[in-house]
């Protein structure tokens, strides 16, 4: 009974969904309050996401004729379940709610399907912005992907294990993986931008561009969980990011761990904030230059010498 | 894939302005387009020969919403030459420094529009919040934020103090630090020049043909300029220079503009230093003698034409009125024609258009 206890303790409170239901919470708030900032706006109050959860809960869902609206319906749930899936896997300063040699990959297999639903949402939904934003998103994935697949692997090599709390754990008395493989980490940074779909590569949502993307026809609880997995995939980047590249947090200390988690937390985030609002938008075909001309080389190098180093 | 027709306009997120396009795409490229316009036809030209030329100049106030006070000047100034009226030098130079508050304000906003459409939203803040302190100025000179009504047949109606001139000397230098920021920011970021050059070109020789005016025919090196061709006072009695770019693209057009910003802040602080004593409008006849005339005046899209013919009565017979973007207008299938999708609403934004004035 009381291991039944703990697990849907891990599950649903910390560090499973209420956790991260407040993290994602508090991340869009903080993200949107910086970006209002540097732009000197105000920026909106604290339980503004709330708000706009609320409100698009209590709308009105309305689909276009000729919209197949079962899979209009199933399309962000299943997001959304791959997303929260994710995270049981992720541990947060050493806490995880599972973990098993190989969860790396079944985490980023996890985290790039709700691409793969986003472009399927924007094809069906009967809209020509919905239509080529839905193209935009599936020729961004096939930039944005490999890079970040690639800069994956360097962690995974140097910890010697695909399971992300033992890549975490590794790096403990040792220097964090982001300062032995700075290349690596920006380029994970960049591909997380793109995966988020986040300024300067916002380029599937562009509002001057394709209006709303794939999402210009969704409303109601539809938009609102799209809505919920974009942002809780932002959370869970980040806490990837820290386990691969920043150790995880981990130190001697347990009180620490949790703080400093969130400091590494606070400054990725920064770093994302910080990206979309100095750099004006790339072009589609921009992107897949840099993807495949530039990172993806890059990446390759990264891991060139990894393995040189772990050997 | 099959080509996609995507309708933009008059009412769409990427073109606040009330003008369609239709957009055929392949893929993510534009194989053709077709423009359709007339949305915001207020039958301005009609409606002047209904009402005296006291009340024309408040009608022609609404031609446009930004341009406002260039549209009263150009029409005062041809009713001025019907009736051979000598405007005070004082009603001059105040006349010019609206002008001149009315450029930068106007390409501000314009700065701003576009980043909005790069993607860049920081400068389209900052554009936009410094674009506050020009309509404060002008607030605070005229009472109205856009529509000034500055201007009457004779002159002006307003005046500065020794207060005002100080607040309006002190707001431009703080502005022209802010636009210093804006053109290191256009000329040296390369994501702002990734996603502006090498699209919408178009060269000197097609700019002639297609009669384009203004700061988009002086990206393409066109040396013209109506406030130098066509010398007035004050402007024959100040310094300043013709700003011209030769890479025909929008960043040329963006370069341009911000230069222009400069130049005009430089303009208003020269108005100022020089502005001289006297009364600022002359007593104007109601009935004007039969005539026509033809009054030209740089507006901060180009040249801005009217043509008023008068049959000696209060109203004038016929009120013609020729809008910079008209010209610029009928360039945008050209333009358009083989940019990517994504590259639209910065094409569309390069030329600044203004549909309210094409409309009238």
């Amino acid at each position: 009974m009381a291991e039944l206890l703990s697990a849907l303790f891990t599950w649903f409170v910390f560090p499973g969904f209420i956790f991260l239901l407040l993290c994602t919470w508090a991340f869009d708030w903080l993200d949107r309050r910086i970006i209002a900032r540097f732009h000197g706006r105000v920026g909106p109050p604290w339980f503004q996401p709330l708000a706009d959860w609320i409100k698009l809960l209590a709308k009105e869902d309305i689909l276009s004729t000729g919209i197949n609206e079962r899979l209009a319906a199933i399309l962000p749930m299943l997001s959304f379940a791959m997303v929260l899936a994710a995270s049981l896997y992720i541990p947060v300063a050493g806490y995880t709610a599972a973990a098993f040699e190989g969860d790396l990959i079944v985490v980023l297999f996890l985290l790039s399907m709700p691409a793969l639903a986003y472009f399927l949402a924007g094809w069906i939904s009967g809209g020509a912005y919905g239509i080529m934003g839905g193209n935009r998103a599936l020729l961004q994935y096939f930039s944005y992907e490999v890079p970040f697949l690639m800069a994956m692997v360097g962690p995974a090599i140097l910890g010697n294990s695909w399971s992300i709390s033992q890549i975490a754990q590794q790096q403990t008395g040792t220097l964090w993986y982001a300062f032995v493989q700075p290349v690596g980490f920006i380029l994970a940074i960049i591909g997380l931008i793109g995966k988020l779909k986040r300024d300067p590569l916002d380029i599937p949502k562009a509002k001057s561009e394709v209006v709303g993307g794939s999402l210009t026809e969704y409303s109601g609880r539809k938009l609102v969980l799209w809505h919920l997995t974009m942002e809780m995939q932002a959370v869970l980047g980040i806490f990837l990011l820290i386990n691969t590249f920043l150790g995880g947090a981990i130190t001697a200390m347990v009180g620490l761990n949790i703080l400093l988690f969130f400091l590494m937390a606070m400054v990725i985030l920064l770093s994302l904030s910080t990206a979309s609002v100095i750099y004006a938008r790339l072009r589609i075909d921009q992107l897949a230059y840099l993807g495949w001309r530039v990172f993806a080389p890059l990446a390759l190098l990264q891991i060139a010498f990894v393995v040189w180093m772990g050997g | 894939m099959s080509k996609v027709t995507i309708p933009i306009g008059p009412q769409h997120p990427l073109l606040k302005e009330p003008v369609a396009f239709t957009l055929t795409a392949d893929g993510e490229q534009i194989v053709d387009s077709a423009l359709r316009m007339g949305y915001v036809h207020r039958g301005i030209e009609r409606l002047a020969q209904d009402r005296s030329y006291t009340q024309i100049t408040y009608l022609v106030e609404r031609v446009c919403g930004i341009c406002s006070h260039v549209h009263t000047t150009t029409y005062c100034q041809g009713v001025e030459a019907l009736l051979g009226l000598d405007v005070p030098p004082r009603g001059l130079y105040l006349r010019a420094l609206l002008c001149e508050l009315e450029r930068i304000h106007s390409h501000l906003l314009w700065l701003g529009v576009l980043a909005k459409n790069v993607g860049l939203d920081t400068l389209f803040m900052y554009a936009w919040r410094d674009r506050e302190i020009v309509l404060d100025i002008m607030e605070e000179l005229s009472g109205g934020r856009v529509s000034h009504a500055v201007n009457i047949v004779g002159g002006v109606r307003i005046d500065l103090d020794e207060a005002q001139h100080q607040m309006v000397v002190e707001q431009l230098n703080r502005l022209a630090g802010r636009v210093h920021k804006h053109l290191n920011i256009v000329l040296h970021e390369r994501t702002i020049k990734a996603r502006t050059q090498n699209i919408g070109y178009l060269s000197a020789e097609q700019m002639r043909e297609y009669c384009v005016v203004g700061p988009v025919a002086r990206a393409s090196g066109i040396d013209m300029d109506l406030r130098r061709d066509l010398p007035r006072p004050p402007y024959t009695e100040l310094d300043f220079d013709v700003i011209t770019h030769t890479d025909g693209d929008v960043w040329a057009r963006t370069v341009v503009r911000v230069e222009e910003t400069l130049v005009s802040l430089k303009l208003c602080q020269d108005i100022l230093a020089k502005l001289p004593d006297g009364p600022v409008a002359a007593k104007a006849k109601r009935r004007v003698p039969t005539g026509e005339v033809v009054s030209r005046f740089e507006a901060p899209r180009g040249e801005v034409v009217y043509y008023i013919r008068s049959n000696g009565t209060d109203k004038p017979e016929r009120l013609k009125i020729r809008t910079p973007t008209l010209t610029a207008l009928i360039t945008l299938p050209i333009q358009l024609q083989g940019v990517a999708l994504a590259d639209v609403s910065v094409v569309l934004s390069g030329v600044d258009l203004c549909i309210a004035c094409a409309d009238r």
